[in-house]
């Protein structure tokens, strides 16, 4: 009876904390969250929820960052509302991002269906789709329980990383894509242009265009006060720490050197040397080694030399936190850095941020002619994980686990989680560009914290990268990309730091590449790279 | 008959061994011999996995750091224990206030230190790099240079090994008996001839085994250089068990991680082996 009691006791007070930490989530909501999202959960489609699902419970697999932080935050914040909607409940299983790929594949892999949902990056689709593991969200497009949500308001690059084969996978969330940030008050500066002029000779380049023009301005503003605040600040910042995701960096600012328009009529016309960025699609020889991402890598190094040392131990948090807090000049990266920097709890620089689109290089490598041609480049990305719900094939609840994903996918669900910086999810729909190629206004943007001019800046940068680029990067999506990235990243933070050189790092990447794609098996690789980029053998 | 059935206490302990060293033992010996694809055994592979181990630089690399630590991390645990043993090892007021504060890192999560190291050596305006400043000194890039990062995972490591010297040593300290000492101040009066011909023979054994349980622990880590360096930068930090977790949890290549395993399971054997035959006499 004793025994009873006490187990009885343990899970009332265990109970207790649950639920006090479904408050705590909404606790650390500002009002003025709570009334937006009160409105945007009246506004979404709701669907008809089978009343079936009154009770059941889904676990979601996320990458990890807390009630508060990017990705997983969103989950806990809209727990109680999906409750409320359903009758149902989940439970979050939070995974830092270095272990997201044995958690993840282990369970797909054994069919154990821990989780019902993955919310992952897009780097994970080849595996998921060549090993069958995940249920398309094709399926539940027309289907009358499911909320409403526009596949088509993906912009068109981010739509290929959603989808398979010309169908759905994936259901709409967070859209990946680096940008330029800039002090845009610093920049513009009578007083700073005059001195880089006096030092430079030449006009300062409001906003740089290319990657020489990004060295230029860093290099000009690293180690001046420019901040006023009796320190040397920093030209740029940068994450570089190995497992911190800094490749992403070296992915968007090599694009452009790697990256060549076809020749005739169609620019973007993907054949053996046009448009292609991993491998040469007819033998897989990765191109890694090739001259184009010697020069970026190149580029890379003497741009961390003007930003602090520390940055080649630092992840995301800290590199952002440089620019946020008025550090850094310059930073390259994903839209969290827009909508962090309007957070006064997070950010010194609110109505002082400058955007620009991801900057080009004053040359490219052609691989065909094996020469470089001097013209200026511009390459769009998408680089990053776009994080997104994808259902297990393993899951015993995938209608209702659709149910949860339709509905986070929905405008107004999903436009909340983009304005809100916290939450990690970045525009990348019609209804977060401003019209008139958008849905969205800028006022929408004001009325939950931003400043005018930033808003401004930080949405019609992506919209110029995503839809005036003439060229975009490709994305790897074939078995083995998540092996291949990491050991990218190792031998990236090898050559910034020092231990060998940009060339023998890359050769060694190349060298590890072959390995992975001999073991993985070339002919299936190179047959799902060819499809995955459009290349047809001629 | 007395005797058969009191054999019968010794099965579960049959089973406990089959069951947790003997079958994984073997089953990660076939899986080193196999060709392996997502988790499933698809083929017999020889002797390739053990073959390329000796081929692959990143495998060179990672024993080469994991030699370098085992030697900085046992060493400075084993010298730093034993001198704060010999400092301890007298009466005075408090002692047990301190020896209780110095064995708390013994008992803290090692990856729960090496997060706490992130902060403390956090380049810019960490604990650390303030107190140096404060000192005069300049800002050590301690996560972000490859040989100051080697440093600050020895640094986490001793941190918190050095109690567990300590407290053995002391132990092996606190057995010698006050009448031997005051028979060697009779001979002597130099304190390190008595340390040298005294204390240091008779604490031996126990400096022996200090010895082999941080050789064998320190060619084992993992945690700290996980949580701290992430292995980097580069690969400057990445040890042998970090590079055998990668390739087998990471990239499911656990044909290769098992043979690696296996090579790993090798040094630590040899050293264990070492040990029994120097100072079999204990335990015989």
């Amino acid at each position: 009876m004793r025994k009873m009691s006490l187990v009885l006791s343990v899970l009332v007070i265990l109970s207790l904390l649950f639920s006090f930490s479904l408050v705590w989530a909404q606790e650390g909501a500002s009002e003025l969250e709570i009334k937006t999202a009160d409105a945007a959960f009246e506004a979404a489609d709701k669907g008809n929820p089978d009343p079936a699902w009154k009770g059941q419970k889904l676990t979601i697999g996320v990458y990890s960052a807390g009630p508060r932080g990017a990705i997983s935050g969103p989950l806990y914040f809209w727990r109680p509302y999906f409750e409320k909607l359903t009758g149902a409940t989940y439970d979050i299983v939070e995974i830092p991002f270095a272990e997201l790929r044995e958690k993840i594949f282990t369970d797909l892999m054994t069919g154990t269906g821990t989780y019902d949902i993955i919310v992952g990056p897009s780097w994970f689709y080849g595996d998921y789709i060549s090993n069958d593991w995940i249920v398309p969200s094709d399926k539940y497009l027309n289907d009358p329980r499911m909320p409403k949500w526009e596949p088509a308001s993906i912009l068109p690059p981010l739509q290929e990383l959603y989808s398979w084969g010309g169908k759905w996978v994936g259901f709409n969330n967070d859209h990946d894509g680096q940008v330029l940030y800039y002090r845009r008050d610093i920049l513009n500066d009578p007083k700073w242009q005059e001195e880089f002029k006096k030092e430079t000779g030449k006009d300062m380049p409001v906003p740089p265009k290319t990657w020489d023009e990004v060295y230029e301005i860093t290099k000009f503003f690293h180690g001046k006060d420019w901040n006023g605040d009796g320190e040397p600040d920093y030209g740029i910042t940068m994450h570089l720490k190995v497992a911190g995701q800094g490749f992403f960096h070296f992915m968007a600012l090599s694009a452009p050197y790697v990256v060549a328009p076809a020749p005739g009529d169609d620019p973007n016309k993907v054949t053996r040397y046009h448009n292609v960025y991993w491998f040469d699609p007819e033998t897989m020889e990765p191109l890694v080694n090739t001259p184009g991402f010697v020069e970026a890598l190149n580029m890379l190094l003497k741009l961390s030399k003007t930003g602090p040392s520390a940055m080649w131990g630092w992840s995301l948090g800290e590199a952002w936190d440089a620019f946020l807090r008025g550090k850094a000049v310059i930073c390259f990266s994903w839209g969290d850095v827009g909508s962090l920097s309007q957070l006064p709890d997070q950010s010194s620089i609110k109505g002082k941020l400058g955007v620009a689109p991801i900057p080009g290089s004053e040359k490219y490598y052609d691989l065909e002619t094996k020469q470089w041609v001097e013209k200026r480049n511009f390459v769009a990305n998408t680089v990053g994980a776009s994080w997104h719900g994808v259902i297990s094939k393993f899951s015993k609840n995938q209608d209702l686990a659709a149910y949860f994903l339709s509905w986070q996918a929905t405008p107004p669900i999903n436009h909340w989680n983009v304005v809100w910086g916290w939450t990690g999810v970045d525009p990348g729909t019609l209804y977060d560009l401003l019209q008139p190629t958008g849905k969205s206004t800028i006022e929408e943007y004001v009325a939950t914290g931003y400043e005018a001019e930033d808003a401004k800046q930080f949405v019609n940068a992506y919209e110029e990268m995503w839809y005036k680029y003439p060229l975009k990067q490709s994305y790897l999506r074939i078995p083995g990309t998540p092996e291949m990235w990491e050991i990218w990243d190792i031998h990236l933070s090898e050559a910034v730091t020092g231990q060998v050189t940009p060339e023998e790092a890359l050769n060694r990447t190349a060298e590890d590449w072959n390995a992975i794609i001999d073991r993985l098996g070339r002919e299936q690789l190179k047959k799902i790279y060819q499809e995955a980029i459009g290349y047809k053998p001629e | 008959m007395k005797r058969e059935k009191g054999n019968v206490f010794v099965i579960p302990a049959i089973i406990w061994i089959f069951t947790f060293t003997i079958f994984p033992l073997v089953y990660s010996f076939r899986v080193s011999i196999s060709r392996i694809s997502y988790g499933k055994i698809t083929g017999f592979a020889g002797l390739s996995n053990y073959v390329r181990m000796f081929g692959d630089y990143r495998f060179w690399g990672t024993l080469r750091f994991t030699l370098i630590f085992v030697s900085i991390s046992v060493v400075a645990t084993t010298f730093l224990g034993l001198g704060l043993a010999l400092v301890f090892n007298r009466k005075m007021r408090g002692l047990k206030v301190f020896r209780s504060l110095l064995t708390m890192p013994l008992f803290t999560a090692p990856v729960a230190l090496g997060y706490l190291g992130v902060m403390m050596f956090y380049e810019e305006n960490g604990p650390v790099n303030v107190l140096l400043k404060y000192l005069g000194m300049g800002k050590v890039p301690w996560l972000s240079h490859p040989w100051w990062a080697t440093l600050a995972v020895c640094m986490v490591d001793v941190w918190q090994w050095t109690p567990f010297a300590f407290i053995i040593l002391l132990a092996g300290l606190q057995s010698i008996s006050d009448e031997i000492y005051e028979a060697a101040v009779i001979d002597t009066s130099s304190g390190w001839t008595v340390f040298r011909y005294v204390t240091l023979p008779l604490i031996s054994p126990v400096l022996g085994t200090v010895l082999m349980l941080r050789l064998v622990d320190a060619f084992k880590i993992f945690d700290v250089p996980f949580s701290l360096t992430s292995g980097g930068p580069g690969t400057a930090t990445r040890t042998l068990t970090f590079y055998i977790y990668t390739q087998g949890l990471r990239n499911f290549d656990l044909g290769y991680a098992s043979a690696m395993a296996y090579f790993l399971l090798a040094i630590t054997m040899m050293i264990g082996m070492l040990f029994f035959r120097r100072y079999r006499e204990l335990y015989e």
